[in-house]
């Protein structure tokens, strides 16, 4: 049921399809307001950038929000920028699916392999990274666990420290396997218009 | 050899300049709304004071839109200063905008518009929203000023929670604000990431057996826990204006090239009406009834008069509260004479206070108070006023103006420091009243030498064709 509900908001958006530069880029418009917009690589068909965006209370239009893909630099945010923002130094969080696992990369932490302590916290639906030496700590949800409301599994989880980069996987559960295969073929079948302006395809 | 000149690097907090009403804290008020003679900044004026305060209780109560006030009284007899008093009996959550009347005449915006947007600033939606929040304890901040004492200045804020650390570049503001609010190692804060707001929360635990002086006001919190960066849910003010202007920008990448000028549909302004008063029904909002404070009120024209005639009507309108030195004069825009140089239907509208020129002894003690002001702000401790100085420039006080009188002070006090004396005696005010012409010596001066000045002849011409 609430498996259906996720499937449904997606049929209900309005979607419009996009081929460029070896990508397909499909764009939602949820019934809600919200935007979403995902990019998958024509060939294998992963999906490399899912970014959200919404409204504030307010009425103002915010920025996107990466899910999956390279962190956006900001768009005319200049060094000398008025406020605060992160050293280029910290470590840097991002998500990068596979086909078969949802998997997340975290550069910039040169510390060996036994500082860090990756967990499942069912109980607050997230993961959380934790660094003995008391210099990272993260809690993280995977949305898309949340959308299809389904339970989290420690045995599932693993994760590698490389070239100062941690990478914690999680192996995605058959229905997500399946939900997204489904996905896909309902993807392909949007007429995906070349460049410049294109008419918008709603189901 | 060339040598750089380095700029003294000032504290910014002690850039607090002196104005005609800083010394106002509040309407000097007991409980009972009853004036104390001298208190807060304010003296004598005990009537109007009352009235405001009466006034202010009901803006305070908020359920009344749409009052309109008048303060009316002859020039230096503390209009103003009631208007600012109100202003810092509300304390900062309650909008106050305050704009003289010749403010609204612009060529980029029509005067209608001007007087809307000042109505909108006037009004305040309490709202919860959700912003970014950096948390954390102060581990090092470091910042550079560059050597020739000009250019950006560069900084890292490092904070840490229980369980991480990270190290942030710091911009110009950023730095301004952090050495404003004197944030050092070992303070607990937070930052509103979007706007940049700093707010201090304590020192840390870890820090309470540090020698160090402090005050007997510091407290001692935890040392935040989890991750840096937390979203939460902020209640905070916004003018009704600002929200007008948030929906108006044109969106995307457009924006870049329309400047944040001017005027604002007033479709965009009808939908925001009903937006938040959906809010208000939902309960997610509440609406703050401020407080628009026009001064020299006899500056706008007929067409204005029309307008707040109108505006007053809203049901989102603020407490309108306006001030006037005029007497019977015309209202500008028409060849009607009227009191105040107010139309009589919006005077209809409006409850008047009047001020009434200050006592002898009023006049001493606001001089005092304003003697205070002046030579603390100046760290010039040592310097005082001698009895008889003061007795002296309370007549100049009641025979010129007090505005006068109260320029003298700061001249008196330099001749004195020049000289070297530590009290400022009567000769030193004898000699700045020499130097400087008050408004009467002035024009008796024209008077009597008005034939020497230029353009003296066409302008006597002038007048006699008139």
């Amino acid at each position: 049921m609430a498996e259906q509900s996720w499937i449904d908001i997606l049929k209900l958006s309005k979607k419009t399809a996009l081929i460029h530069d070896g990508k397909r880029k499909i764009h939602y418009l949820f019934t809600d307001g919200k935007e979403m917009a995902e990019e998958y690589d024509l060939n294998t068909d992963e999906l490399i950038v899912r970014k959200w965006r919404h409204k504030s209370t307010l009425g103002a239009q915010s920025q996107w929000q990466v899910e999956v893909g390279e962190p956006l630099a900001g768009p005319v945010t200049s060094l000398d920028s008025d406020v605060i923002k992160e050293n280029c130094a910290n470590p840097v969080f991002m998500r990068k699916d596979t086909k078969i696992a949802f998997q997340w990369r975290i550069r910039n932490l040169p510390y060996p392999k036994e500082v860090f302590s990756v967990f499942v916290e069912p109980s607050e639906r997230c993961i959380i990274i934790k660094t003995s030496n008391k210099k990272y700590y993260k809690k993280f949800s995977i949305p898309d666990m949340d959308r299809y409301q389904l339970p989290l599994d420690s045995s599932a989880l693993s994760f590698t420290h490389t070239n100062n980069t941690l990478i914690v996987s999680y192996k995605k559960p058959k229905d997500i396997l399946t939900l997204e295969q489904e996905l896909q073929k309902e993807l392909k079948k949007l007429k995906g218009t070349g460049e410049g302006d294109i008419n918008c395809k709603t189901q | 050899m060339a040598t750089t000149k380095v700029p003294e690097v000032r504290d910014i907090t002690r850039i607090e300049r002196i104005g005609a009403h800083s010394h106002i804290r509040g309407l000097g008020l007991d409980d009972a709304l009853e004036p104390r003679q001298v208190s807060q900044g304010m003296v004598g004026q005990l009537a109007s004071r009352r009235a405001a305060g009466v006034i202010l209780e009901m803006i305070k109560d908020g359920h009344i839109a749409g009052r309109a006030v008048l303060i009316a009284g002859q020039p230096g007899t503390g209009k103003t200063a009631i208007a600012m008093g109100i202003a810092q009996s509300l304390g900062p959550d309650t909008p106050f905008t305050a704009l003289a009347g010749s403010e609204i005449f612009s060529l980029e915006m029509s005067k209608t518009e001007a007087l809307s947007q000042a109505f909108r600033k006037a009004i305040g939606v309490r709202i919860k929203e959700e912003t970014e929040i950096i948390e954390g304890e102060v581990v090092e901040i470091q910042i550079d000023r560059p050597a020739t004492g000009t250019g950006a200045k560069v900084g890292k804020l490092t904070l840490k929670t229980t369980e991480m650390e990270t190290i942030y570049d710091l911009g110009n503001k950023m730095i301004d604000s952090l050495s404003k609010e004197k944030v050092q190692a070992g303070d607990v804060i937070t930052i509103d990431k979007a706007t940049g707001k700093i707010t201090k929360l304590g020192r840390s635990f870890t820090r309470a057996r540090d020698y160090d002086a402090m005050g007997a006001q510091t407290q001692f919190v935890q040392c935040p826990e989890g991750e840096l960066q937390k979203r939460k849910e902020v209640v905070h003010t916004v003018s009704l204006h600002e929200i007008d202007v948030i929906n108006s920008r044109t969106q995307g990448f457009l924006a870049l090239f329309s400047g944040d000028t001017g005027e604002i549909k007033s479709e965009v302004r009808e939908q925001i009406n009903a937006k938040v008063c959906e809010w208000r029904e939902e309960g997610k909002a509440e609406i703050i009834p401020g407080v628009l404070f026009i001064d020299e009120v006899h500056m706008l024209d007929m067409e204005c008069f029309s307008f707040l005639n109108r505006a007053l009507e809203s049901d989102l309108s603020p407490v309108l509260i306006m001030a006037t030195n005029r007497g019977i004069t015309r209202i500008r825009g028409t060849n009607y004479q009227s009191p105040h140089g107010i139309p009589i239907d919006l005077l209809d509208r409006l409850l008047i206070i009047a001020t009434s020129p200050y006592t002898e002894k009023e006049t001493r003690q606001i001089l005092k108070i304003r003697l205070c002001g002046f030579y603390f702000r100046c760290e010039e401790e040592d310097v005082e006023l001698s009895e008889e100085a003061h007795t002296v420039l309370t007549r100049i006080g009641m025979e010129t103006s007090l505005r006068y009188a109260i320029q003298l002070i700061s001249t008196a006090g330099l001749v004195c420091r020049k000289r070297k004396g530590t009290e400022v005696q009567v000769e030193d005010i004898k000699r700045v009243y020499s130097l400087f012409l008050d408004e009467a010596r002035s024009s008796q001066y024209m008077k009597e030498y008005q034939d020497s000045f230029l353009f003296n002849e066409t302008q006597m011409a002038q007048m006699d064709t008139s």
